[in-house]
């Protein structure tokens, strides 16, 4: 049975400004099997980061007879135990130590003080951030810090992991090595991963399965499995025609969104009447 | 070669400064009813410290004092009261804020006769003078340090199931903190103009009224020698109150 259930779910903004409606999801179904690591990929302002917070309950959806299950279970608002979420910022407390904010999310959930610490350095030895746990987050580089929000996520020990667009604020080289981390940390422990991002590389670098979401108001164009062995190289035969086959679906959705943004601008630069 | 440490730049300056002053009024025939010599005011600051000099000097440093720590005290609360109000609920900012503002823009001296009028001219007209004078700052540094948090920090706590209350005293209150805390060590510095404001207004009791007294009756090294001593007691306070702040934000 699978973990994640989205079925037939719509988002429509109201614009309270200009009243008008943008949809941004358009009767999404997906779901997920336990241990998936599932990447939602599509062009900017496709909707995927809204179906993430949906899935997460940090984001209401239209009601119109979509639903969405998790564990067999209507998700109402976000559930730490269940789901952690992941940021596309480390969002790390400043006036916190390392260790402090890897404990937050425990410290939410009333789990005692030294279970907390010893879970919170756990995470962090895997991630070879041990002996920075009494830094301050001004003290980390950007790939150090998204390592400790990966822990914090982490820490909560919960079945699914949601991610946002994690690494998107890292340098490339930063980023295929937290990812190779991160794969490394998935296969440890096992949980069910659902990833965001635009990068074609970095959607088959990680994936598992790859959702392919189409230009707003975003559908779910394609789902592939991908069949690659770990550990994966970048810029194998393989990996490259793989890339390949998601650019030729993404570029059209792709170009519709660009295309499309001037357009709109336009639109809220007139006056009204 | 070698930078010379700030701190002894500072202090030659100063001594420097002195010197000069020193030596223009001993030169000079500058009458020293107008202007007294560091010299002279250093030995009166002695002897006001050994109670020789000006009238109750302890008495009525203490009395200032008190109504500093008073006035302080009921605008640091009130003031970051008033702004986690202003802040956390439209209704309140929206319907608050813009008098507050004025109120802020207003030179307050000019209410002090109406204040003088509505509670007399004891110890709790020149407290709360310094209320009125310390509050607005605290009251929008407040308002001001809660509003600029981070929305993502609010995000994450709430995605980690923090409610609201924990939500606001552990993640918006540490956020705000540096903003709160430089608006409570300069409404700190404000609440003792107020209250020194209040003093020299109308002169009865404080380091005001002797100053006034040491004023009007020429004594020029004791006025001198007073409001040195005024100046240190605000120097001191802002230096505690900054140390306080630095502890707390890291």
């Amino acid at each position: 049975m699978a973990i994640i259930e989205v079925t037939g779910v719509s988002k429509t903004y109201h614009d309270q400004s200009s009243g008008r409606a943008v949809r941004t999801l358009d009767n999404v179904s997906i779901s997920a099997p336990e241990n998936d690591f599932l990447i939602l990929l599509g062009p900017s302002g496709c909707g995927k980061s809204t179906l993430l917070n949906i899935i997460a309950g940090l984001t209401s959806f239209d009601d119109d007879g979509g639903r969405v299950l998790v564990q067999g279970k209507p998700v109402t608002g976000p559930n730490p135990k269940l789901m952690a979420y992941m940021f596309q910022d480390p969002v790390l407390y400043p006036w916190r130590t390392v260790l402090k904010n890897v404990e937050f999310g425990l410290e939410a959930q009333g789990i005692s003080k030294d279970e907390r610490r010893e879970r919170a350095l756990k995470y962090l030895r895997l991630v070879g951030l041990e002996e920075f746990a009494h830094a301050y987050p001004r003290q980390l580089s950007g790939g150090m810090a998204q390592r400790v929000a990966i822990c914090r996520s982490l820490a909560l020990e919960t079945d699914i992991v949601l991610m946002d667009e994690p690494f998107a604020a890292l340098d490339e080289q930063s980023r295929i090595l937290i990812g190779d981390e991160l794969v490394s940390i998935w296969r440890q422990v096992r949980r069910t991963i659902v990833f965001v991002t635009h990068s074609l590389t970095e959607a088959v670098y990680l994936g598992q399965r790859i959702a392919l979401f189409s230009a707003r108001p975003g559908r779910i164009k394609l789902e592939i499995a991908n069949p690659l062995p770990r550990p994966r190289s970048i810029g194998t035969a393989e990996f490259n025609q793989m890339v390949d086959t998601l650019w030729t679906q993404l570029k059209a959705e792709s170009l519709a969104s660009i295309k499309r943004e001037p357009a709109e601008q336009e639109k809220i630069l007139l006056p009204k009447e | 070669m070698h930078r010379v440490p700030p701190a002894l730049t500072r202090l030659a300056l100063i001594l420097a400064l002195l010197a000069v002053w020193e030596l223009a009024t001993r030169l000079t025939s500058v009458n020293v009813i107008l202007i007294a010599p560091p010299s002279i005011v250093l030995w009166e600051i002695v002897r006001v410290f050994a109670g020789l000099s000006v009238p109750d000097f302890y008495l009525n440093a203490g009395i200032t004092l008190a109504e500093i720590a008073v006035a302080y005290a009921i605008a640091a609360v009130f003031g970051v009261l008033m702004g986690i109000a202003v802040a956390s609920s439209k209704v309140i900012g929206d319907a608050f804020e813009p008098i507050l503002l004025v109120l802020y823009a207003i030179p307050k001296i000019i209410l002090y006769p109406v204040i003088v009028l509505m509670i007399g001219t004891g110890y709790a007209s020149k407290i709360s003078f310094g209320i009125l004078v310390g509050i607005f700052v605290i009251i929008f540094n407040t308002a001001a340090g809660l509003r600029q948090v981070e929305p993502n920090y609010v995000r994450l706590a709430h995605s980690l199931g923090y409610g609201k209350g924990k939500i606001f005293f552990k993640v918006e209150l540490p956020a705000a903190a540096q903003t709160i805390l430089s608006g409570l060590r300069l409404g700190f510095g404000y609440t003792i103009i107020g209250v020194i404001t209040g003093e020299l207004l109308v002169v009865n009791v404080g380091l005001g009224f002797l100053i006034d007294w040491a004023s009007v009756n020429y004594h020029t090294a004791q006025l001198y020698a007073v409001v040195l001593i005024t100046l240190a007691i605000g120097v001191v306070a802002n230096l505690v109150v900054s140390r306080l702040e630095r502890r707390w934000v890291r």
